[in-house]
């Protein structure tokens, strides 16, 4: 017991609401170790955040609590407020999700940090901010002194998290809890600071609690896993048995929707779980999963017991050790027959990009897309990746129509379509489509389904009879897996994922030619971003429609697409087809891209090419090659003073580089 | 600072602009007023001739743009002309008077609403939901509902006919000056409370609920500090941005629109003296009030969204991110 830091004994954590009580944290045990990474996995609404405000005693009024947390053997449930208070922050830390929104607009980064150290170390002003220019220094942040000076808002937020992070360390907590802490971030910038936060640990012999719905994430920082659903443990174990033998349904139904290196749209079809995470009420037993579970029987519903099924790893799973054979459970699924022929090279482009420029602000200019040049064949899927800021949005809202470009030519079927959308003329506006990347508030919230999909049909393809296109609607409907019983319903009575889809079939129900997808996956949970991407997969193989699919995720880029952009600070840094950039990749902001992904396989651990530094600076125009401040190739001054040649592979691959391959 | 200096060069623009459009809009709304100046300084039983005679002389007859070049050309150099009921009689000589009455009962006002309103705001945005906060905001509810002539009425009967203790008419007897008799400001400056308590409180308890579910508190009570340390030092600041807002806002109505009170109280402040201007169709006199309030409303405005961007730096640091 003695080496056990934090321990969590049968907590059940209740909200008395008007529908009832519903259970958010159902009978969780679980033990941490001294200097122990935890990682919390499970999607959104699985109770992995009130299980880490539970441990901070920090939850609603209408809370009920059952249970003991014991931190170093004391139950924080006997602790009054004011004892609870010299534990936050000084024994047990917490880092959010969102750092921009957990800084203090109003107060100064060094007054945020300084109080900490003030309140629980009983420094004074000037000890207390030497101890948080030392934390800053902790976290790699160049100039802390001039960081300490500034607001929030002044910094990116990935500094904004490694803020955050350095402010749970003042006091060198012994336990720090993680809630998703670099969701809100891009890859490169992840990377950092999760090898960061790896390598504090070590340091300072602390206890972390990861929580994340990315595998890949807690792949990286944690030693033992908690799988949760509905509130309930169902797996647990060591790292290494649970990507090895992954037992419970969901566990395996998690692993197998993430798309992931290999993972292309020609040789699998994503797993998807059917349903949605069910609020369960106080008094419901049974296995919490089995409503979705494809492999439930009639035992599921009424026994329900977690069982040891090698040292250390549990399972909440009756059939969980009854087979040896991994697949018995999830069935690898073959995708859609493809009939399309993916050889696009001697067809004709459909879009045509010519030096596109955009230039936000009169005054201030903001740089945003700085001359790019590309086609989109037709049926095809060109996936444009990068980080934010790069100009990949802009670039979509260009083509949309949203934005009009500052100078260069949009080609559409050969017409100039590089205006804004309201001079554009009925038959491009039609053909070019557009989906937001947040469904719940890109659909308009007091029209109905019906009428949010029959309006395109109205205004761009004239079915003016309200039979004939309530008829039409009920058909594209059906192809998004959606009954007729969603016309009459408002978007907030939809879920995150069937909001998407109807977003998807507006777009299509006046069969586009080119939809612009805007990160469309991004809000949504793995599982439902599998089924969304299977969806539009499948779309595609019926419709012929070609995508722009803009994502900041490689693994989603790599499943769906048929040519790959890859941009960097409003240029183009590689392009080609899929293959041929994953694989032979040439330019260093693509290599560290890739190595920046999480990867979900625990038995290949890759090298991290850490970017450091920023984006540049969009209000200054550059003339080097914009990369050359953070590239690890950097071959010497040619980088910073002459933008790079297109170096070409071959017919439709090529890179920006002074590296020759 | 260089960018707040900025900001008030552009709002200063802004505002002369302002008051050159309003200043014109004055006056055509005072010109289509049905009366004629003329026949009303003689009065009903003039003649014709002298009507005619009193219109040549007076300029009355002059093309549109040419009386109010010359109204505007008085104004600018602070000459607002002669009141046409009290003949004779420089508006300058009553107007000011009149204004530094007002200015006094706003600021007494000011001082007894504020801090009440966003005192008991904060404490009930702190206990939502609890007893404290339904009492408060009953209170704020109800005050809120009752219009300024019946809480006025309500006052008068209460703690002057009642008690006895303030004068049931605020008048200033004629040879003492107002600072002889401060206690006619009192039951006004109540009205006034009376009105703008319901909605400062209420805005400020709302935007203190909201900043106290917001994330950077949360993340204030989960690094350990105090409750008390909490809501004074990382959400008030916040929490009063909307408030300043709003009794920016309200500021000029307090200054110049206090025209059903200080009737009500018989007030001798800017607001009676438009009542009496519109009254007797004092057409100089009414333009020179309008004017004022509209040059106090637009100053407000402008000293508010000055201290509203002083007290945000996402505002007065705006473009400094690097």
């Amino acid at each position: 017991m003695k080496d056990n830091i934090l321990e969590i004994d049968n907590l059940h954590v209740r909200f008395s609401t008007f529908d009832g009580l519903f259970s958010a944290v159902n009978n969780v045990s679980l033990e941490l170790k001294y200097n122990e990474s935890i990682g919390i996995i499970g999607e959104s609404g699985c109770g992995k955040s009130t299980l880490s405000f539970t441990v901070m005693r920090y939850l609603a009024s209408n809370a009920q609590v059952d249970g003991a947390i014991r931190f170093k053997g004391e139950n924080l449930f006997d602790k009054s407020e004011k004892e609870m208070e010299s534990y936050r922050g000084d024994r047990i830390a917490m880092v959010f999700q969102n750092p921009y929104s957990s800084l203090n607009p109003s107060l100064t980064i060094g007054f945020q940090l300084d109080e900490v150290s003030m309140h629980h170390q009983n420094l004074n002003k000037i000890q207390a901010r030497e101890a948080t220019i030392k934390a800053l220094e902790m976290m790699n942040l160049g100039d802390p002194k001039g960081i300490a000076r500034r607001y929030p808002h002044q910094v990116s937020g990935g500094i904004q998290q490694r803020i955050c992070i350095a402010m749970a360390l003042l006091c060198k907590p012994d336990l720090m809890i993680l809630d998703e802490p670099t969701t809100a971030l891009d890859v490169t910038t992840e990377a950092v600071i999760l090898d960061s936060i790896k390598e504090l640990k070590d340091k300072l012999n602390m206890s972390l609690m990861y929580i994340s719905h990315d595998i890949g994430v807690i792949n990286k920082v944690a030693e033992k896993i908690v799988v949760m659903y509905s509130g309930e443990i169902v797996e647990s174990g060591p790292k290494q048995k649970i990507f090895e033998n992954p037992s419970h349904p969901y566990t395996r139904a998690l692993i197998n929707c993430m798309p992931r290196g290999g993972v292309v749209k020609e040789n699998t079809k994503l797993n998807t779980i059917p349903g949605y995470v069910r609020k369960r009420g106080a008094d419901e037993g049974g296995c919490p999963f089995a409503d979705r579970c494809e492999k439930r029987n009639e035992t599921c519903e009424s026994l329900y017991g977690t069982k040891e099924i090698g040292e250390g790893h549990f399972a909440a799973c009756d059939r969980a050790y009854a087979t040896d054979v991994p697949d018995t459970f999830i069935e690898k699924l073959a995708p859609k027959k493809r009939n399309v022929d993916t050889d696009f090279d001697s067809e004709k482009e459909l879009l045509k990009i010519e030096d596109l420029h955009k230039i936000y602000g009169a005054r201030r200019k903001v740089y945003a897309v700085n001359g790019i040049n590309f086609d989109v064949k037709p049926h095809s899927v060109l996936g444009i990746v990068g980080e934010s800021g790069c100009g990949k949005s802009t670039t979509g809202h260009m083509v949309s129509g949203l934005f009009k470009p500052s100078k260069g030519r949009i080609l559409f079927d050969d017409v100039d379509v590089s205006i804004a959308w309201n001079k554009r003329d009925k038959e491009t506006l039609k053909n070019i489509q557009l989906i937001f990347q947040n469904p719940g508030r890109s659909l308009n919230p007091s029209h109905t389904v019906e009428k949010i999909i029959g309006r395109a049909m109205q205004k761009l393809a004239n079915i003016n009879d309200v039979k004939e296109r309530r008829e039409k609607i009920i058909e594209i409907l059906r192809k998004v897996d959606l009954g007729k019983e969603y016309l009459k319903k408002k978007p907030r009575q939809l879920s995150g994922g069937e909001q998407q889809r109807v977003a998807i079939a507006r777009a299509l129900s006046i069969s586009p030619s080119l939809i612009v997808c805007d990160e469309p996956t991004s809000a949504l949970d793995v599982s439902v971003q599998a089924s969304v991407l299977n969806l539009l997969n499948d779309l595609q193989l019926d419709t012929h429609v070609a995508y722009m699919f803009i994502s900041h995720d490689l693994n989603v880029i790599n499943y769906l697409s048929d040519y790959i952009m890859v941009m960097y600070a409003g240029k183009i840094a590689e392009y080609g087809k899929r293959d041929e950039v994953m694989e032979n990749t040439h330019h260093p902001y693509t290599e560290a891209l890739l190595s920046a992904v999480p990867e979900v396989d625990p038995t290949k651990q890759k090298k991290i090419i850490e970017l450091e530094g920023q984006l540049p600076d969009p209000a200054k125009k550059i003339t080097g090659c914009p990369f050359a401040g953070r590239c690890h190739k950097q071959v010497g001054e040619i980088c910073e003073k002459e933008y790079p040649p297109m170096v070409r592979l071959s017919e439709d691959h090529y890179y920006f580089c002074h590296i020759k391959p | 600072m260089k960018r707040l200096m900025q900001l008030f060069l552009r709002r200063l623009g802004s505002l002369i602009a302002t008051l050159v459009i309003m200043s014109f809009i004055i006056f055509l709304l005072v010109e289509i007023m049905p009366g004629d100046v003329a026949q009303m300084i003689l009065g009903q039983s003039a003649t014709d001739e002298a009507v005619a005679a009193l219109r040549e002389a007076r300029g009355l007859n002059d093309p549109l743009l040419e009386r109010y070049g010359r109204w505007v050309s008085g104004v600018a150099v602070g000459d607002l002309g002669d009141s046409i009921y009290m003949q004779g009689v420089s508006i300058n000589s009553i107007l000011w008077r009149r204004v530094g009455h007002s200015m006094v009962l706003a600021l007494t006002a000011f001082l007894m609403f504020v801090p009440l309103s966003i005192l008991l705001g904060v404490l009930a945005g702190v206990k939502e939901k609890k007893p404290a906060d339904s009492v408060i905001s009953f209170l704020g509810l109800a005050t809120m509902a009752l219009p300024e002539f019946v809480s006025g009425v309500i006052l008068i009967s209460i703690f002057a006919v009642k008690l006895n203790w303030f004068p049931i008419v605020s008048v200033i007897p004629i040879g003492e000056s107002l600072f002889e008799n401060l206690n006619i400001v009192v039951l006004p400056a109540l009205a006034i409370t009376f009105v703008m308590f319901g909605y400062v409180s209420r805005m400020q308890r709302s935007s203190m609920i909201s900043v106290m579910n917001s994330d950077y508190v949360r993340a204030a009570v989960l690094k350990g500090m105090p409750r008390k340390y909490v809501i004074f030092r990382h959400a008030l600041k916040n929490a009063l941005l909307p408030t300043i807002t709003i009794i920016g806002m309200n500021m000029g109505w307090l200054f110049g629109g206090l025209v059903v009170v200080e009737t009500l109280f018989g007030f001798p402040g800017m607001g009676s003296l438009l009542m009496t201007a519109i009254k007797t169709r004092d057409v100089p006199l009414i333009e020179a009030c309008v004017l004022l309030i509209t040059v106090i409303y637009s100053v407000s405005t402008m000293v508010t969204d000055m201290m509203y961007s002083f007290l945000n730096p996402r505002i007065r640091f705006q473009g400094g991110q690097k």
